[in-house]
């Protein structure tokens, strides 16, 4: 795979800089720009003054927490799928093609139905982390160790189709007869009308994931020569492996919980990125974070935009660019293997 | 892989009315119905089974408690339908063909949303079915009340019933109102309802005017948060005492946003029960949301 594109690696940093600032762009964009016009000069000012005009309220309860939550997701999306690929050693690994996701909406599903989450207000981040975990596992037990992309691929199939079915499960014996109905928008995945307090509940979970994930940078570089190799150099698989399953689950967990299952950023943004730190796995990490950011705020923006009625779901615009691309991967890697 | 796995598991059934040919075709299958039934004065079924929700209440106000052999499993609900106590005790159904052939129907109501193939499967077997459809006025309302007497042999009962509508909406007479209020419906999910719905006369009725006529939505269409706060309505009309289990639809509801707006315009909240289908109840929606149009006009809340 790594003989298709070959660029002369940029600078690191300044490279993430410049990423990190277009992130910081798209999410002033995704603020500016929604369904109608808004006054933004008059709704600063408003919030300024401390007066609850309409605009100023739109531009807090909804504009924020969409935009904020849009490059937080996309942020977690990029660096799992970065992270996955790296200890899988395998370009393929998504959290939402091989089944994380899909687990983290189980999670999520199982807790919200039951009632669990009117509980306390952690519940469902928490059901979507645990859902993710129990994915993860369940993949690295069937695909960890070199496995190749054949059973890597079959076992995502499985993770997710299991994971599915329970979700299907939870619902068929969910009191609301209206519940399947619902669901099936919500594994769309979206960001639209979300709230601030739901930002406030995915963060903290977030955050710690992006620490496990960020940390383990040198950990992958040296796993890319191979296990053997990287034991050598005195990295200890058994808990580099435990520390990207932890991160990738509460990352990818806490942001499937408030927006659905969105799926193949986490494949998107590694692969036009790879060439660009000289396929690095460990450089790969942050650049994919504001990579899927980036890609996320801008197809956020795109279904707002698009005068489709009822709205495009996020999670349908992000599988309509990822999946041809998916499928081109493997025809490529059918090609040279 | 797991989103089309998961949509062929859950195919929904979407519950809302759509517009259009329903009611033509459901007219057409009363006549054939109505032919059938109608040999020289109307033979009173006996073993009446409703599959539908909105049918279930229009027989339990209609037939005779003997006459009636099954409704659906929704109506044994008190938050979802209005006749849940006389509806308990009953035999419940969840709609299914088999179910509804168990009970040897002499008559099998359905409504606008029974699966074309429970309707085939009934038909095939010779059970007699009639469909009605999403009544779309006042005046379909007290049709389709009319109509379900009709086949039920019941017809001075579906006299009355009309007529006991009309002395009580007479009463709330708002709908003269030279200048309605702005008006915009939330219903879980985040859907709205527009213009050509019986939800708008309700809305006219009160004394309010719908805002969802000045966006481009049809009858029933979801609206972002945002579209709906920048509309700066006098009334945000909420759906509801709604279940009380947990429902990721009302998630919308619960946003802070409609909290803040609540400071700003009257909310009312008015659960569905009160105006899905043809029935009395409607009058209570009407009575709730004149209501609140007296609420705001003295409190001048009104922009």
């Amino acid at each position: 795979m790594s003989g298709a594109f070959r660029r002369a690696p940029v600078a690191y940093w300044p490279f993430v800089a410049a990423l990190g600032g277009v992130a910081l762009v798209a999410t002033f964009a995704s603020l500016a720009i929604g369904y109608v016009h808004l006054d933004l000069a008059a709704a600063l000012s408003d919030i300024a003054h401390g007066r609850q005009s309409l605009p100023a309220l739109v531009l807090v309860e909804l504009r924020l927490p969409r935009a904020a939550l849009g490059a937080v997701v996309g942020f977690s999306l990029g660096l799992a799928g970065a992270a996955l690929q790296g200890l899988l050693r395998n370009p393929l690994a998504d959290p939402g093609v091989i089944g994380v996701s899909g687990g983290a909406a189980f999670g999520a599903v199982a807790v919200f139905y039951s009632g669990l989450a009117g509980a306390f207000a952690l519940a469902m981040p928490l059901g979507g982390v645990a859902g993710a975990v129990v994915a993860a596992l369940l993949l690295y037990a069937l695909a960890g160790r070199g496995a190749g992309t054949m059973t890597l691929i079959l076992a995502g199939v499985t993770v997710n189709s299991f994971s599915g079915a329970l979700t299907a499960l939870a619902l068929n014996l969910s009191p609301n007869p209206y519940a399947a109905y619902e669901i099936v928008f919500w594994l769309m995945g979206s960001l639209a009308d979300r709230s601030l307090p739901q930002l406030w509940l995915a963060l903290p979970l977030t955050l710690v994931g992006w620490a496990l994930l960020l940390t383990s940078a040198p950990a992958l570089d040296a796993l890319s020569l191979g296990e053997d190799t990287a034991a050598s150099l005195g990295f200890d698989l058994r808990r580099l492996r435990a520390q990207l399953v932890a991160g990738t689950a509460l990352a990818v967990g806490a942001a499937v919980a408030v927006t659905g299952a969105i799926g193949f950023v986490g494949l998107i943004a590694p692969h036009l990125l790879r060439p660009w730190v000289g396929h690095r796995p460990g450089r790969l990490l942050l650049v994919s974070g504001f990579g899927g950011a980036i890609i996320l705020l801008l197809a956020d923006l795109a279904v707002r935009l698009i005068p489709v009625h009822p709205e495009l779901k996020l999670g349908v615009a992000t599988a309509l660019i990822g999946a041809p691309l998916l499928y081109g991967l493997i025809d490529r890697m059918r090609r040279e293997a | 892989m797991a989103k089309s796995l998961f949509g062929a598991l859950v195919a929904p059934r979407i519950p809302f009315p759509r517009k259009g040919g329903r009611g033509v075709r459901a007219c057409m299958h009363l006549l054939a119905a109505v032919a059938l039934l109608a040999s020289p004065a109307f033979a009173k079924p006996q073993r009446v089974v409703s599959i539908n929700m909105c049918m279930d209440e229009l027989v339990l106000r209609l037939a005779d408690r003997d006459a009636i052999a099954s409704v659906t499993w929704l109506s044994q609900d008190p938050r979802n339908a209005n006749m849940a106590e006389a509806a308990k005790g009953l035999p419940a159904n969840n709609g299914l063909a088999e179910e509804a052939l168990s009970f040897h129907p002499d008559l099998v109501l359905a409504g606008p949303f029974t699966e074309r193939s429970t309707i085939a499967l009934l038909g095939q077997v010779g059970a007699p079915v009639v469909e009605f459809g999403v009544p779309e006025t006042f005046d379909d309302v007290r049709r389709q009340i009319r109509e379900v007497a009709a086949v039920l042999g019941e017809p001075e009962r579906g006299e009355a019933l009309v007529a006991d509508v009309d002395r009580r909406l007479a009463r709330i007479s708002v709908d003269a109102n030279p200048s309605p209020l702005k008006a915009i419906i939330l219903r879980p999910n985040g859907f709205t309802v527009g213009p050509g719905s019986l939800v708008d006369e309700i809305l006219r009725r009160a004394g309010m005017t719908n805002l969802a006529a000045r966006l481009d939505v049809g009858a029933y269409q979801q609206i972002p948060l945002e579209r709906l706060a920048l509309l700066d309505a006098d009334v945000l009309i909420v759906d509801s005492e709604g279940f009380e289990a947990p429902s990721l639809a009302t998630e919308a509801l619960s946003h802070p946003i409609v909290a803040a707006l609540s400071r700003r315009m009257k909310v009312v909240a008015l659960p569905s029960r009160l105006w899905t289908c043809a029935g009395p109840a409607l009058v209570d929606a009407v009575r709730r949301l004149a209501e609140a149009t007296a609420d705001v006009e003295a409190g001048e809340l009104r922009k």
